[in-house]
């Protein structure tokens, strides 16, 4: 019993990490209209942003963790002006085929700037366990967990309580919409692509902490994805809850079905949801409907 | 665009797919060339031709579906993957003869493919594209998850040659014409498709589905047949491919791999069968410069190994995705046209 207790805690707080990830391609979702492929390798340019600075210029955490922060917020506006502002107005093919694009780019660009090498990651969050009487909680999700929430309830009272998150808001609309009413498409997507490269360097430190470092670990950016269209693409807060789910159903499956198949089921049943959610309802949980006129 | 005041005065004249004696000429020698080609080049081009040849049966079925039926279709790999699976299969296995094997394998593709296709039906844009990505995961769950005497799992299966009336096809020569006989009936037949009714479906429902819902056509219907067409297409790729590697591994058929198809298409040219070929000759040349020069560069940078073919391929095909979408989207075959035009009317403008 208490084993299952712990796989339902433990699946729970990686759901929320993958929230968090998630919780990128959401706010550039909905600050853009874009959806962006490239979020693990987002997450692996924040991962090795952090063991830049702490590693390699060997910078104290409480000074390389807001350095790395900065430096992942440039990266990600610089990604936006390169790629991403001559694409406003353009279809939505256009802007999923640059995504794409920029995911083999960018894991290209990792892989010969910094090699297939193993390296270790700092650090972060404390490595010891937290005991709750005979449960056993990863400290470091559970940090994790916290600041995921923080950031959702925070995100979701700014896209939708405060006056430029609903401008942004309309961009995710529609852009030719959004830029005749006054507001500034590029702005917004400048915006999105900030917090969203930001979001991903937080997920990577609480991914990785005291771990080994890879160009692998983007791979996170796909395990995130099914949370992201289960809770519904414009939804920051229902990220939590399916999460949570998503995060449990795997790590039971992981757990009590994968023995007696004696496969990686674990690894698909994410995907699986996202499927059939895909199928009964296109929008996630909490995704906007949209009512086509001609 | 022909000079003004020529167009046709009939249908047939209007679907011809060779217009003009140029073309027929043009079309006549290529194909002898293409013929003589064993005769005229050393082996290591033939080998090149062969793995274009191949690619672009699976580009022209993603042409198809993407480029004229608007779906974005992530998984032409995995397509790929199940028809070259079904291939080697029944051909270990059973011992069928190629001549089955092969439409058998496209036919096993396009079921697979029919199901992604259902759900295009429901849902467009970029969430396609993630179902499409999925088609992708579950094959792959599939192929290492299922019992290994049924797929081989890790280990992959070995093909036994092609065989017909006791000649094997076994070396680069025997498989080239193999393939080149398979391209050209594939490459024929999508001229067909896209001036067929379905063909003018497809195109109706990539410019505005709620439109063409609305002029009649079944939309669900024609977006499941553009998956099933384009992942049949695959599916007869990945069976030469099958026989030409003579070993499919699940390793194989990656979304690396489906990306690089997708950005054959847009080299190309979104639309345009002739677009898809340029893209694949383009793409493919390019793969190989790469594979050529890389090592070379491999032993000055010494650290990266033998993983720099495969980051510089990533990185120069990420830039040239991202740059053909922002600064050509139409691609190579639509600066080909307007060459093509210009030259066509000379010496009046328009």
């Amino acid at each position: 019993m208490i084993y299952l207790i712990n796989d339902i805690i433990t699946g729970a707080l990686i759901g929320l990490l993958y929230a968090l990830v998630a919780m990128g391609f959401v706010v550039i979702y909905r600050a853009s209209k874009v959806f962006n492929f490239a979020q693990g390798e987002l997450v692996i340019i924040g991962g090795f942003i952090v063991w830049f600075t702490t590693m390699q210029m060997g910078l104290s955490l409480w000074l390389s963790i807001p350095l790395s922060l900065v430096l992942a917020g440039l990266v990600g506006y610089a990604i936006e002006r390169i790629f991403l502002t001559k694409l406003i107005g353009e279809s939505v093919f256009s802007m999923v085929m640059v995504t794409v694009g920029l995911l083999i780019l960018l894991r290209g660009l990792v892989l010969l700037l910094f090699g297939p090498a193993v390296r270790p990651f700092p650090i972060i969050f404390p490595l010891k366990p937290l005991f709750l009487g005979d449960m056993l909680i990863p400290m470091n999700l559970l940090i994790g967990g916290i600041i995921t929430i923080i950031a959702a309830v925070g995100l979701s009272w700014f896209f939708n309580r405060t006056r430029s998150g609903l401008r942004m808001t309309a961009v995710a609309e529609d852009h030719l919409v959004a830029s005749s009413m006054g507001i500034s498409v590029k702005e917004s997507i400048a915006f999105a692509w900030i917090v969203g490269a930001i979001l991903s360097t937080i997920g990577a430190m609480i991914f990785l902490s005291g771990k080994s470092l890879t160009f692998l670990a983007s791979d996170i950016g796909f395990a995130a994805l099914p949370v992201a269209l289960f809770a519904g693409l414009e939804s920051i807060g229902g990220l939590i809850l399916a999460g949570v789910i998503i995060g449990i159903a795997q790590s039971l499956t992981t757990n009590y079905l994968d023995p007696l198949i004696g496969g990686s089921m674990g690894s698909v049943v994410p995907y699986i949801i996202m499927l059939a959610i895909l199928l009964i309802r296109p929008t996630g949980l909490f995704g906007w409907r949209t009512i086509e006129r001609v | 665009m022909d000079p003004s005041g020529i167009f046709p005065t009939s249908y047939r004249a209007d679907r011809r797919v060779v217009r003009t004696r140029w073309q027929l000429l043009a079309l006549a020698l290529f194909a002898v060339l293409m013929l003589l080609a064993p005769y005229l080049f050393s082996g290591r081009i033939i080998a090149v031709l062969n793995m274009m040849l191949i690619s672009a049966v699976i580009a022209v079925g993603l042409q198809i579906c993407t480029g004229y039926a608007g779906q974005i279709n992530l998984g032409q790999a995995a397509f790929m993957g199940v028809g070259a699976y079904t291939a080697s299969i029944l051909a270990s296995k059973t011992g069928l003869t190629f001549l089955l094997t092969i439409p058998l394998a496209g036919f096993s593709a396009a079921a697979f493919g029919f199901l992604f296709g259902l759900t295009a039906a429901r849902i467009k844009g970029f969430y396609l594209a993630l179902t499409t990505i999925a088609a992708q995961f579950i094959f792959h769950f599939a192929i290492l998850n299922l019992p290994s005497t049924w797929m081989g799992g890790s280990n992959g299966i070995t093909v036994p040659p092609a065989e017909l009336f006791g000649v094997r096809f076994v070396g680069e020569t025997a498989q080239f014409y193999m393939n080149f006989v398979v391209a050209s009936i594939m490459v024929a037949g999508a001229f067909g498709i896209v001036r067929s009714r379905f063909g003018r479906a497809f195109v109706a429902v990539r410019d505005d589905d709620v439109a063409a819902g609305i002029m009649g056509i079944n939309v669900a219907a024609t977006k499941a047949n553009a998956f099933l067409i384009g992942a049949f297409y695959a599916g007869v790729g990945g069976a030469l491919w099958a026989y030409m590697i003579r070993f499919v591994g699940v390793d194989q058929f990656t979304l690396f791999h489906s990306i690089f198809f997708v950005a054959m298409i847009i080299v190309g040219g979104m639309g345009s069968i002739v677009g898809a070929l340029i893209g694949v000759f383009v793409i493919r040349i390019i793969q190989e410069i790469i594979a050529t020069v890389g090592p070379n560069i491999a032993e000055s940078v010494s650290f990266l190994g033998g993983d720099i073919v495969f980051a510089g391929m990533n990185v120069i095909l990420g830039g040239v995705i991202a740059l053909f979408m922002i600064l050509e989207p139409k691609g190579l075959m639509h600066r080909w046209n307007i060459l093509k035009s210009s030259y066509r009317i000379w010496p009046f403008p328009y």
